[in-house]
């Protein structure tokens, strides 16, 4: 039913293929990506110590790549990697067929200074955008900002920007949004998120798969078992192990549990960009106590660590989920019955932040930003990887695409989860690694339904289990993209920390 | 103003104070927590498989001891794993310091081996 | 508020008592908590306010920080505020392994802050103990600005960093500085549980005193 295949095409069919396996319905691209070329045994990737990414300086080698695409055919299940190198660092355009990979587009040229054919203009998305013009970093850091540079304040005529970060309110990641108005309306809105770039995807070469575990979870913290799962489902893909089902039934606990801890973060962070203090620390009780049970459950508040590669390191503690899990689900679902009978805070949600359906498949959104716009993917339900098959969640969509829709989504979610972690416990866990035995080099695709929607995670390992490439792709990755959209829609100033809320991304699984 | 303040102490509850006997409730004492190293379990071979499986650089050997940066730890527990003998929980999650050499330790690692 | 703080079984008993009328027993007891309440909030003339950045943390520091002012912790009672400006900060939370990107803007920030100021590196990214330095992040937060107080954890719990503030303004002892992190060598079949914590030292008697025993924190 979860098949990956793999096609490998030659550089003057990439699109064709590409566009064979898009004709189907409901496939997209999910992720794009290149890596150094394969077929190049004279530049390998860079070498392993860490703190000296030396890659080769010279210009013209890097420019060979592989590029592939992941293709999601999510009506019939199953993702395909297209792969394909290109010599001279020029590619199809891609987004012109599907707009949701100009972002991916970009940070191919960043890395490797390759580009899509027509020489279309890309934006700087991990660089800075007053970085040389010969920034592309293979191997290299961003280049050093000078102090003085400032945003541009006035914009044309009488629309100013308003610049907010990159350092913001208590609590909040790091993010330059430059905001276009007038005065009230937002005209424009973009985003930098290059600040918070630490590289964890190069950091990781010629690391060993269960060292290189321990970044991935710090990629995105906030959906640390999501990303870990992904990872670890790719290593294992790559290695050819299967986990048993009973262990898998542990890691989905520990990712329901996340989600039921970030949807809980997210009412709260609804309720404090709409001034509303008292629902605000409601839902931050539920929030607290759901932490504490994954404490319980897990030994640590954000469930880091707790998967390993080939299974968990750790058992859950089943008797505190059931003993602990109920009464902080209730709070939680005191404080959304009660918000969702207060008309001062509704007035706020309702037609703010609106993401058309159009947009939201455009943009290849995931998670539930796309279901409330009525997208329903799902990638427990689509492509369903460990315990899901058995145990599907029920997809729950909105078709309004505004902030109440994505609220409403959440809230219904939180039920399902909490169901979910009730059959998969009285279906029995276990803990414990199963021995993952590396011999050829492998690449393995690995996927999970994370708070935020679905996260991809590609690797390519050596024969020790060593990494060679890893690619990430948390759901924020996806989900950025359409914040400035959802801003633009006939907003004011103050509906943007609500639509903020309402998508609650991490700026860290973007700038990973 | 005045009412609430008033109900908070009749109720022996103080707001105003960090809880002075540290966390007591069952909830924090399973914080995770760096590792405390059982004097005399720690030979050679030990100390070079806890440093081996550190993933944060929490760990190194210094001629005679084994080092633990309690700044570096983020408490894993893969020490623990490799070594459940010699390795416990220390149990203690408030560590903070305003010297950074404070939260330095030095284990002296055992003279023979084994 | 305060009663939603504590536990749903103290809540009703709460609210009930507040209800009916005080009984004459309870004033002494009154006068003494509130006395010893007077004394320990001279400790703190003025209130601290805390500017927090982040420098490429994984965003669950952050999310820690923002629980400080929650409920079950209520950072306010201790005197402790966040401000969005650093011109009224007067200490700085910094986590995450400072990305290079954001070296400009945590220099512009600490900067911006007049002087006395501190600074309280939050959670192991800033103590070097996630990112090795190399050309996107330093690594350590010493080696940029100048750091007063070290709270390690990954996270750091929010009572973790509640002590790194109390810390920080002088209002308790360090508790690692004594323990060598080595057990005594015999081995009991008992310590596997965690050992009891010590009790922390308190640079104010009063601190020490006995109602903060039933404070909302815990």
């Amino acid at each position: 039913m979860s098949r990956v295949d793999v096609v490998r095409a030659a550089p003057g069919d990439f699109e064709t293929v590409l566009l064979r396996l898009l004709g189907a319905s409901d496939a997209r691209v999910a992720d794009l990506f290149a890596s150094t070329a394969s077929t190049a045994p004279a530049a390998p990737a860079a070498p392993a110590a860490p703190t000296a990414p030396g890659g080769p300086d010279g210009a013209q080698p890097d420019r060979a790549i592989t590029l592939r695409a992941i293709v999601a055919s999510d009506a019939e299940g199953g993702y395909v990697v297209v792969e394909s190198d290109f010599e001279d660092g020029v590619y199809p355009p891609l987004s012109d067929l599907s707009p949701a990979t100009f972002v991916e587009e970009c940070e191919i040229f960043e890395e490797f200074s390759a580009r899509p054919m027509g020489g279309k203009p890309l934006n700087r998305v991990l660089v800075p955008p007053h970085a040389e013009t010969d920034f592309p970093r293979l191997g290299t850091g961003p280049p050093v900002v000078e102090p003085g540079v400032r945003a541009p304040h006035v914009v044309a005529g009488q629309a100013f920007e308003f610049p907010v970060g990159p350092v913001r309110g208590v609590g909040q990641e790091s993010l330059y949004m430059g905001l276009v108005t007038t005065g009230e309306e937002v005209l424009d809105l973009y985003l930098h998120q290059w600040h918070k770039h630490r590289g964890i995807e190069r950091r990781v070469h010629g690391w060993p798969a269960e060292r290189a575990l321990f970044l991935v979870e710090r990629a995105e913290g906030l959906s640390a078992v999501a990303t870990a799962w992904a990872f670890c489902r790719a290593v294992e893909r790559a290695a050819a192990v299967a986990v048993p089902a009973p262990v898998e039934r542990t890691r989905a606990v520990a990712l329901e549990l996340e989600r039921l801890y970030n949807h809980a973060a997210a009412v709260a962070a609804l309720c404090q960009s709409t001034g509303l203090s008292v629902g605000q620390a409601q839902a931050e009780i539920a929030l607290e106590r759901l932490l504490r049970v994954n404490l319980a459950a897990a030994g640590h508040r954000y469930l880091f660590g707790t998967l390993a590669i080939g299974g968990v390191t750790r058992a859950l503690d089943v008797s505190a989920v059931r003993a602990l899990l109920p009464e902080a689900v209730a709070e939680l679902r005191r404080v959304v019955r009660a918000l969702r009978t207060t008309n001062s805070f509704l007035d706020r949600l309702e037609a703010a932040g609106t993401v058309p359906q159009e947009t939201a498949r455009g943009l290849g959104l995931v998670g539930p930003i796309a279901r409330a716009s009525g997208v329903e993917i799902d990638c427990r339900r689509d492509h369903p990887y460990g315990p899901y098959a058995e145990h599907p969640p029920e997809v729950r969509t909105r078709h309004s695409g505004d902030v109440l829709a994505r609220m409403e989504v959440m809230a219904e979610e939180v039920e399902d989860s909490r169901r979910l972690i009730w059959d998969l416990t009285a279906a029995g866990l276990d803990s414990g690694c199963v021995p993952v035995p590396y011999g050829e080099p492998a690449t393995g695709l690995g996927w999970c339904e994370s708070p935020r929607g679905e996260s991809l995670a590609w690797v390519s390992v050596d024969e020790e289990g060593r990494i060679e490439r890893l690619r990430l792709r948390p759901a924020s990755v996806r989900n950025w993209r359409a914040f400035d959209d959802a801003a633009r829609a006939r907003n004011v100033f103050t509906d943007v920390p609500i639509i903020e809320a309402s998508f609650w991304l991490t700026v860290a699984g973007f700038a990973r | 103003m005045a009412f609430w303040t008033l109900r908070g102490l009749l109720r022996g509850v103080v707001t105003t104070r960090y809880p002075a006997a540290g966390p007591r409730d069952q909830w924090a004492t399973a914080l995770p927590t760096p590792p405390r190293f059982v004097e005399g379990h720690v030979g050679p071979d030990v100390a070079s498989r806890v440093v081996a499986v550190c993933p944060s650089r929490a760990l190194w050997l210094d001629g005679d001891a084994l080092v633990l940066d309690l700044g570096a730890c983020t408490a894993c527990g893969a020490c623990r794993r490799a070594a459940p003998h010699a390795v416990r929980e220390s149990g203690v999650s408030e560590l903070a310091a305003l010297r950074r050499a404070d939260l330095v330790k030095r284990i002296p690692l055992r003279a023979s081996a084994r | 508020m305060s009663g939603r703080s504590s536990d749903s079984t103290a809540r009703p008993s709460g609210i009930g008592r507040v209800a009916t009328p005080q009984p004459k027993a309870a004033d002494a007891e009154i006068r003494e908590v509130a006395t010893s309440l007077a004394e320990s909030v001279r400790s703190f003339r003025r209130s601290l306010h805390i500017r927090t950045v982040d420098t490429g943390s994984c965003a669950v520091c952050e999310s820690e920080i923002r629980l400080l002012a929650a409920p079950h912790y209520d950072l306010h009672r201790l005197g402790f505020f966040f401000t969005p400006a650093p011109r009224h900060a007067d200490l700085l939370l910094v986590t995450g392994p400072v990305a290079r990107g954001m070296e400009v803007a945590l220099r512009k920030t600490y900067d911006a802050m007049p002087d006395p100021k501190a600074v309280v590196a939050v959670g192991a990214c800033p103590l070097g103990g996630v990112f090795a330095p190399d050309d996107w992040v330093h690594g350590n937060l010493d080696a940029v600005i100048p750091v007063d107080v070290f709270v390690p954890g990954c996270p750091p719990s929010p009572l973790a960093l509640l002590h790194g503030l109390l810390l920080a303004v002088g209002r308790l002892g360090a508790k690692v500085t004594e323990d060598p992190f080595t057990a005594t060598a015999t081995p009991r079949p008992a310590a596997d549980a965690p050992p009891p914590t010590k009790a922390v030292e308190v640079s104010q008697p009063a601190v020490a005193a006995e109602a903060a025993s039933r404070s909302e924190t815990t």
